[in-house]
């Protein structure tokens, strides 16, 4: 017979730790995946992990892929935190870049300095508003806001197909199913001559720095703590528990929308159909990984980021589908949720006899 | 036939501490062995090793001359050592027979034959085919009861049966374990409440600090006797002064209070109406589950509901949340203090930064000021005795009385009109429930009034100036505690009528 037992007292620095286990696991068992298929798999490792950042436009391209990652995982984090299960941070995505998409192409022929605030501005607000319809239906409704969050996401991914295809689609486009281009106005700036990285990068390292800021120093932070614990403290305490879950859907909702107008102001350069390759739900394992602490996000999303280039150099030279980034991903997330359950509990085996059990 | 249980050395060492010192004991048929002692004496332990739960480091169990290897709770039933513990172990959705069922090797014929033989012998009334969750705890702790029974058990073990009892079932249970120590089955009977070793057991074990300090007959000893032997120094005892002056101004008033919850697990309050003057102590009594948890939480403003009315110091509070509640001066602790008054995985600082005003400062300008609340929380520790001076310190890792001591630091120190305490001494020590007590008559001679819900008769009795029943979501009248019996009591608890 096996019993499950909690464990009292989990040192801090070994629940830190366990990330690096779990990736280190998931190196492993992608190892054993790639022999199975028939690659030599310190080669296939090497094209994965090594090869995607040996050079200054890898390393670029991998900055450029952990900042949405990074933003949406901050944001995710205050949700969590509070045991609000956002996981509709792709809808908010989506519809920031709605939002932010179309101020942009309001000025398409225009020029200005004000026209990227703008557009910014309008992207984090479209997020969250979107994040706070399952915030309020939850609030007022007692709805589930799991589901609610996670259908939104195909609403919002329909209206922005029907959009681009539709009423928003570019008049000189010969019907491709995108935009115009925005105006240079609404780029991003590039940070170096002939890399991607933007900067946008710096709207996640400023998320960062003020999230940290909040969640360890304000109030705010002090009752998302309480709460994420134990609710029934928080009532007890008396805090505003409605006030509460709508103001962090606020701010994850306006992280995804930051991350989906930096996509389209940054690389993209106008809306199609896909603004996103599943940042939003990424980012959802960038945040358990990072263990929601602001910090250790920034290092999850580079780790995650990188799963997305290497599945892509992965393609080109093994000519595996690079679907095999979701592969590692979920590797990552099984092992790191199997290390938390062996770190929270430990697990005895009992000797029992087998008649004893029937007796 | 004489069963003769005989524990010899027995030691149980947990890290940091010494669960079981070398216990020796030795228990004969035909008598009720009471095992007394405050919480964490070893009690537990004890009774852990003797059911197999738990094996000792050291020293053997010998049941008639022969060795018992008790490596799990099987073995223990193997033995003939049945167990009912405080907290049930029943299903509460399958009826009473099913649950009987569950661990039986007999046909579901010839066991509800032999059930209906236990219950006609015992005098017991229970309905077979009722879910468990229908029964009250003096009936599940039958079923408990008969579940060892259908055993033929050799010994007995109760703990703490009586926690969760009214007053009649407490008498009625006395006389069934009157009843099986006369056809010879070994009873041992762990408990803390000192009157209840002096009217049912024969002999008495009190142990203190993992070790056994005495073993004498009861009739030598008197709850004064035994209480220095447990505590193992002086008590002083505490009796409250009742608050006499009757034309005090009501602080506290409560009219049209009703609530109502679809969840089965919840009780409906029906139109609660009382008041509370300066410096006077509430009690209310009631058996658990009688609607207390919602009352707590409708004071509180953890409910709000509609319709009610709560005046206090001439303003209407009903709508008001918890942190406006303490803005008016009032204070609350609740029942569940592991994992609602405090969070065990918060630093001492942190909780006692979720008792905050407008005055405290702990959050300037929503900013965490965190030398404040230090500050704050080392005047608590200290002035309240409590058993640590570092705030840094997680709560998990206070014990239950210094926990509890926190707690009521943390509601006390803003020196509230009026303080809600629920349970505030389950499960604690007596030492802790002294000085809890002493703190709680304090507030009253300082002229700061209490509602003590509880369900220990004794304590309500000790320090309440009025007494009311819930039963049921419904209030009774409002006594003043003099006119009030332990015996009055009881009959309220359990749904009777007094007068």
């Amino acid at each position: 017979m096996i019993k499950i037992e909690k464990r009292n007292d989990v040192p801090m620095a070994l629940y830190f730790f366990t990330p690096f286990i779990a990736i280190i696991l998931t190196i492993l068992g992608g190892g054993i995946i790639f022999y199975i298929l028939g690659f030599n798999p310190i080669e296939a490792l090497k094209f994965y992990f090594i090869t995607p950042i040996s050079n200054l436009y890898g390393l670029s391209e991998l900055l450029l892929k952990a900042t949405p990652l990074c933003l949406i995982a901050i944001g995710l984090s205050f949700c969590f935190k509070s045991n609000n299960w956002n996981i509709g941070a792709e809808g908010q995505l989506t519809f920031g870049a709605i939002v932010g998409g179309g101020v942009a192409l309001l000025f398409y022929n225009q020029e200005g300095f004000y026209i990227l605030p703008l557009v910014i501005l309008a992207g984090a607000i479209g997020g969250m508003i979107f994040a706070l319809i399952p915030a309020i239906l939850k609030t007022y409704f007692n709805t589930n806001e799991i589901l609610v969050s996670l259908m939104l996401v195909y609403v919002s991914k329909l209206l922005l197909d029907y959009l681009v295809v539709g009423p928003w689609s570019n008049p000189e486009g010969f019907n491709f199913p995108e935009t115009r281009q925005f105006s240079d106005s609404s780029r991003m700036p590039l940070l170096f001559e002939g890399l991607r990285i933007h900067a946008g990068i710096f709207l996640a390292l400023a998320a960062v720095m003020l999230s940290w800021f909040i969640l360890y120093k304000t109030y705010l932070g002090f009752q998302i703590k309480v709460s994420g614990l134990s609710l029934k403290t928080a009532k007890y305490a008396g805090f505003k528990g409605k006030t509460m879950i709508l103001v962090v859907f606020m701010i994850s909702g306006a992280c995804a929308g930051l991350a989906g107008v930096g996509e389209i102001t940054g690389p993209i350069g106008q809306l199609h159909r896909m603004v996103s390759p599943d940042y939003g739900f990424t980012a959802i394992i960038v945040a358990f990984l990072g263990r929601l602490n602001p910090f250790g996000i920034i290092f999850a999303s580079l780790v995650v980021a990188l799963t997305y280039l290497g599945a892509e150099t992965a393609q080109i030279f093994l000519q595996i589908p690079k679907y095999t980034g979701q592969v590692f991903q979920g590797m990552i997330l099984f092992f790191l949720l199997a290390s938390d359950y062996l770190l929270f509990f430990k697990v005895k085996i009992l000797n029992l006899k087998k008649n004893e059990l029937r007796n | 036939m004489a069963t003769d249980l005989r524990i010899s050395n027995i030691s149980k060492i947990y890290p940091g501490c010494i669960a079981n010192d070398n216990v020796s004991l030795q228990f004969k048929s035909g008598k009720i062995y009471a095992l007394l002692g405050e919480n964490g004496a070893g009690k537990s332990t004890l009774v852990k090793i003797l059911s197999g739960v738990i094996s000792p480091d050291n020293g053997e169990v010998l049941l008639n001359e022969k060795n018992l290897k008790l490596s799990s709770p099987l073995d223990a039933k193997k033995n003939k050592i049945g167990m009912v513990f405080q907290h049930f172990n029943l299903f509460e959705t399958l009826s009473v027979f099913e649950n009987l069922s569950i661990d039986a090797t007999e046909d579901n014929k010839s066991l509800r034959l032999r059930i209906n033989e236990i219950l006609k012998k015992y005098n017991f009334s229970i309905d077979l085919d009722v879910p468990v969750l229908n029964l009250s705890a003096g009936q599940k702790q039958k079923v408990e009861i008969i579940r060892c029974l259908l055993r033929s058990p050799k010994v007995l073990i109760m703990d703490e049966p009586t926690s969760v009892l009214t007053e009649q079932e407490t008498e009625e249970l006395f006389i069934s374990l009157k009843k099986f120590c006369d056809e010879g089955i070994l009873i041992i009977y762990i408990t803390h409440k000192l009157k209840e070793v002096l009217s049912l057991c024969d002999e008495v074990a009190v142990m203190r600090k993992g070790k056994v300090v005495s073993v004498s007959q009861t009739q030598n000893e008197r709850v004064e006797t035994l209480a220095n032997k447990m505590v193992g120094q002086k008590l002083a005892k505490i009796k409250k002064k009742i608050n006499i002056s009757k034309n005090k101004d009501e602080i506290f008033k409560v009219k049209h209070l009703n609530f109502y919850s679809d969840d089965p697990f919840e009780t409906n309050l029906v139109n609660l109406n009382f008041s509370v003057k300066k410096g006077e102590c509430l009690g209310i009594a009631g058996i658990s589950g009688n609607g207390q948890n919602e009352l707590f939480q409708i004071l509180s403003g953890e409910i709000i509901t509609p319709d009610t009315s709560i005046i206090f110091r001439n303003k209407e509070i009903a709508k008001l949340n918890p942190k406006q509640r303490r803005e008016y001066l009032m204070a609350f602790s609740p029942e569940d203090r592991i994992s609602q008054a405090a969070v065990p995985e918060l630093k001492i600082y942190e909780n006692v930064a979720l008792n905050n005003f407008k005055s405290s400062n702990f959050f300037e300008k929503g900013l965490v000021n965190e030398k404040k609340i230090k500050e704050h929380s080392k005047k608590i520790l200290s002035d309240f005795s409590v058993n640590t001076d570092n705030v840094e310190l997680k709560s998990q890792f206070l014990s239950g009385g210094n926990l509890q001591k926190l707690i009521l630091g943390r509601e006390l120190i803003t020196a509230p009109e009026l303080l809600i305490c629920y349970n505030p001494t389950w499960g604690l020590d007596v030492g802790a429930i002294n000085y809890i007590h002493e703190t709680l008559i304090k507030i009253n001679d300082q002229e700061k009034s209490t509602i003590l819900i509880s369900t220990d008769t004794e304590e309500l009795l000790k320090l309440s100036d009025r007494i009311a029943v819930i039963y049921k979501g419904k209030l009774s009248k409002i006594m003043p505690s003099e006119e009030v019996t332990p015996e009055k009591l009881g009959v309220l608890m359990g749904g009777g009528s007094i007068d």
